[in-house]
């Protein structure tokens, strides 16, 4: 019967009921998307960061990795010093360079890793093999497409080019024998990946035996801060980052986009609670004498709460279905644009899907929905039957 | 270019003068007249410098999210701590005028064997890539909010006019013509929206700063991150003066083609 009354007095007033689902329906939506950006982006890092197993990174001391051009000297020390720490499972080192390849007269300039294939976690094959020779790389797409080779193809590499003899430095004849996809890097960054003693050589950081970057995978149950603690006090030259750390940087460096989803968010909730009270408050309004009549021929004050409280949930619930739906798609949209960061790996979401901030959102609006009824509803089954029926006559 | 500081007290005299940036002089508890060893290298040998000066850091977008600390040496100084050699990463070149600009680029560039020369403007577009995505990235989401508040005012608009049922039948009954009831409906509905906007222009203003006083101090930058614009006030009235003279018509066009007794529930 509630529910029948209900929808009656929703379809009394089609045109407003649709507008009043579609505010609801946009203010979702911004909630929505506001939820995700607001928690997402840093659980899309922390997946990120954790997806190779690797719990902590050594930087060179003051910077983050390949923050700066700093290196870290005597890789190998260091290697054999961590391998002392018995929770250590994997050390990866890792130096960043660039590669310049000469062909058909232009050259073609890409990042280039070098790896210990065995131990590396920056990129994953899509086919092929890892450089395992010491004249191998294996690079990306963009890569292969800019330079117009493919796997199985030689090429001729530098790291060093003197732009006003137009000389190359640090050459060497490569083999590409597997296809990447990396995992840190930019959309659209052409990379490749080979053999860490060759890019030294071809860099001349053979004789410092210098590194940009470790990455550390310890055992499954071992103290995280222990380690790094560890490390910190045994290795002078690197500062150790855990991934706790690293969320922290981040946190710290996209604050903004955190505090923008929490005030937009809240934002959008006030606009949807306002217009389902307003609405709700007018509809009340314009049937006190109704509800008086209802009243005096006996139905109950909280049936007539609950009634009105049933009309401002449905409004509240079909303005979140369609609102859900349109902010996944908003969501997309925005998530495009902020991929276009400059420098931000390309697997980061800032809209991840998470079936957590749905709920968040859908509990949220639910109760916001209730809540703008409450008060209309109870004001309207307060207000005294015979003055409210003579007031209605008169009128 | 990174230069580890390590910082200690010095015996020696220090041979030459360094800038760092107020950022690192307030973390690092430095000043005017304090020594500091430089070194390209954490531990590697390095000189002993005098801090002369302390420099405030410039509105530079590029920078907003990187935590470096700047420190400004003489050239030949960092060329040879770097062992770079007699090697620079660019010139700077100022001319007197804009004309004089793009002589001094063609003549360059005509003449440039190795390197290029780019005008200032065009060096500035290219490293505020960060803060174009912000851009766009905003639009979308003004343009998300301009929809939710047209949503939003047509609603209240509509709520408004529709409460005036009564009176607008009166008006009609004592021989008040159509469209003077009209144009009382929406002009009431211009005149709320205009209202509205003026909150809303004062309210944004002050956002505008609160936003750049609180962004300024944790990004420790000079950089604006809202500017409130002659233009930015122009628009967002002029939408809302729009929709809501559009919402008072279209909600005023209802009442008054509906028959003045139907309106009183008769």
């Amino acid at each position: 019967m509630r529910g029948l009354l209900a929808f009656a007095a929703l379809r009394g007033h089609a045109a407003r009921t649709a507008l009043a689902v579609l505010g609801v329906a946009v203010a979702a939506a911004m909630l929505l998307d506001m939820v995700m950006l607001s928690t997402g982006l840093r659980e899309s890092f922390q997946h990120l960061l954790l997806s190779r197993g690797f719990q902590l990174r050594l930087a060179p001391r003051g910077t983050l990795p390949f923050d700066t051009e700093a290196m870290i000297p005597g890789a190998t020390a260091i290697l054999d010093t961590l391998r002392t720490l018995g929770d250590v499972t994997t050390v990866s080192p890792v130096l960043g360079a660039q590669l310049h390849v000469p062909r058909d007269g232009r050259v073609t300039t890409t990042f280039a890793l070098g790896v210990n294939p065995a131990a590396q976690g920056d990129y994953e094959l899509r086919s092929g093999r890892d450089p395992n020779d010491a004249n191998e790389l294996v690079a990306n797409d963009e890569f292969l497409h800019a330079a117009g080779l493919q796997v199985g193809d030689t090429l001729e590499a530098a790291t060093g080019y003197n732009p006003q003899l137009r000389t190359f430095a640090g050459q060497r004849r490569l083999t590409i024998v597997g296809r990447a996809r990396f995992l840190y890097l930019s959309a659209g960054q052409p990379a490749v990946a080979l053999p860490l003693r060759t890019l030294q050589a071809m860099t001349g950081h053979t004789r410092d035996d210098a590194v940009s970057l470790f990455m550390v995978r310890l055992r499954d149950g071992a103290s995280v801060d222990a380690a790094r603690d560890w490390i910190r006090a045994h290795v002078r030259t690197v500062d150790a980052i855990s991934t706790a750390d690293a969320l922290a940087q981040v946190d710290d460096r996209l604050r903004y986009f955190r505090q923008l989803g929490y005030i937009l968010g809240a934002v959008s909730l006030m606009v949807g609670f306002l217009l389902i009270t307003t609405l709700m408050t007018v509809s009340v309004n314009e049937r006190v004498g109704e509800i008086a009549v209802m009243r005096a021929i006996g139905v109950s004050r909280p049936h007539v709460v609950q009634q009105i409280v049933l009309e401002s949930t449905v409004i509240s619930s079909a303005g979140t279905a369609c609102g859900l739906a349109l902010g996944l798609a908003t969501a997309r949209y925005l998530n495009a644009i902020l991929s276009q960061f400059p420098g931000l790996p390309a697997a980061i979401d800032f809209f991840p899907f998470q079936p957590r901030a749905i709920w968040t959102a859908l509990a949220l609006l639910a109760s916001v929905g209730i809540l703008a009824g409450v008060y209309p509803s109870w004001r309207a089954a307060s207000r005294p039957i015979a003055g409210t029926l003579r007031e209605e006559a008169v009128a | 270019m990174l230069l580890l500081l390590a910082f200690a007290v010095q015996v020696v005299m220090p041979q030459r003068t360094i800038a760092i940036d107020d950022r690192l002089a307030a973390d690092a508890h430095l000043a005017v007249g304090d020594r500091a060893v430089v070194s390209a290298a954490p531990g590697a040998p390095g000189d002993t410098v005098l801090i002369s000066a302390i420099v405030s850091r410039g509105a530079d977008p590029s920078e907003i999210a990187r935590g470096e600390y700047h420190v400004r040496l003489h050239l030949d100084q960092l060329e040879t701590l770097t062992t770079y050699g007699d090697r620079v990463d660019r010139f700077d070149v100022a001319t007197r005028d804009s004309t004089a600009t793009r002589r001094a680029l063609a003549a360059i560039n005509d003449a440039a064997f190795g390197f290029r020369a780019y005008p200032s403007k065009d060096i500035a577009v290219e490293t505020s890539a960060t803060f174009k995505v912000v851009s766009r990235f905003h639009r979308a989401i003004g343009v998300i909010t301009i929809v939710a508040s047209a949503i939003f005012l047509l609603c209240i608009l509509l709520l408004k006019v529709e409460e005036r049922r009564r009176d607008v039948a009166a008006l009609r009954l004592i021989g008040i013509s159509r469209r003077s009831v009209f144009r009382a409906i929406v002009l009431e509905a211009a005149l709320v929206a205009l209202l509205g906007s003026a909150l809303g222009v004062a309210i944004g203003w002050l956002t505008s700063a609160a936003v750049n006083g609180y962004y300024q101090a944790f990004y420790r930058t000079p950089l604006r991150f809202s500017i409130v614009t002659g233009d930015i006030v122009l628009f967002a009235v002029a939408l809302s003066l729009a929709l809501g003279v559009v919402a008072g018509a279209l909600a005023a066009l209802r009442l008054v083609r509906t028959p003045p007794l139907r309106l009183l529930g008769r």
